[in-house]
């Protein structure tokens, strides 16, 4: 049975921790290490964090939608906001090594997840990312492990 | 997120419990630099910090800057693995100088 978690919140800070809570839970009961579980809710923290900076330009009051959705053999994590959408040219457009204070989240998300992928749907831009379950064969080449 | 700060052996040790993401990197971030001016050596001990995102990490490099402009030394100790794990996925473990536990930064 496909499991889906949804979360209608604010694009406040202090909601953060509520959707990594439940993240990190689901990416357990999925099946996810540890360390494999850390690093997927750090990817969806950051995806809302560049929501909150970046669409809605911390404005703490603006509707953020979270999908979370076990479906066969993946994890589909997929956020909706209504502010301004991303400018392609600057996603991952510095390197990440260095002095740079910022840029890192959104190389975290790619490091991290299988597919990321940015959209446009009617009244809402939309960030969608994969990750395949481990039990579906990923064992051995999970991204966003420690060696 | 709360901090404590203390001095011992002449080193500033800022504890740090809690989240660091991005409702409470800005504290942190003035935290650090508000204790840096006061000082020669800061060590920040992350023995209770459960999770950090970018911004925290960001505030991090911007204290260890500020720390290498005033040729002041900026130590990371007793990293959670949590930290640890962002430190490598953001290539930053060599950047910093990571100790193990209070005693070693209190030796080194």
């Amino acid at each position: 049975m496909d499991v889906c978690l949804q979360f209608s919140l604010p694009s406040h800070p202090r909601y953060l921790a509520v959707v990594r809570a439940a993240i990190g839970e689901l990416s357990s009961v999925s099946g996810f290490a540890e360390d494999q579980c850390r690093a997927l809710v750090l990817a969806v923290d950051e995806a809302l964090a560049n929501i909150i900076r970046h669409a809605y330009g911390s404005n703490f009051d603006q509707p953020v939608e979270v999908q979370c959705r076990v479906l066969g053999d993946r994890l589909e994590f997929t956020l909706l906001d209504q502010g301004e959408p991303p400018d392609p040219a600057r996603i991952c457009a510095e390197p990440m090594d260095g002095f740079a204070l910022g840029g890192r989240g959104t190389h975290l998300m790619r490091m991290i997840m299988d597919e990321v992928v940015y959209e446009t749907v009617p009244g809402h831009n939309q960030v969608r990312m994969i990750k395949h379950l481990p039990a579906a064969g990923h064992e051995g080449e999970q991204k966003g492990n420690i060696t | 997120m709360n901090t404590t700060t203390r001095c011992t052996q002449g080193i500033t040790i800022v504890d740090v419990v809690g989240h660091i993401d991005l409702s409470s990197s800005p504290a942190l971030r003035k935290t650090l630099l508000d204790s840096l001016k006061g000082t020669d050596r800061l060590a920040v001990n992350l023995v209770a910090v459960k999770y950090i995102d970018s911004s925290g990490i960001a505030s991090l490099l911007e204290v260890l800057k500020e720390a290498r402009k005033a040729n002041k030394r900026f130590i990371l100790f007793d990293l959670t693995a949590a930290v640890s794990q962002v430190l490598q996925l953001t290539r930053l473990t060599g950047v910093f100088e990571i100790r193990a536990s209070e005693t070693e930064v209190l030796s080194a």
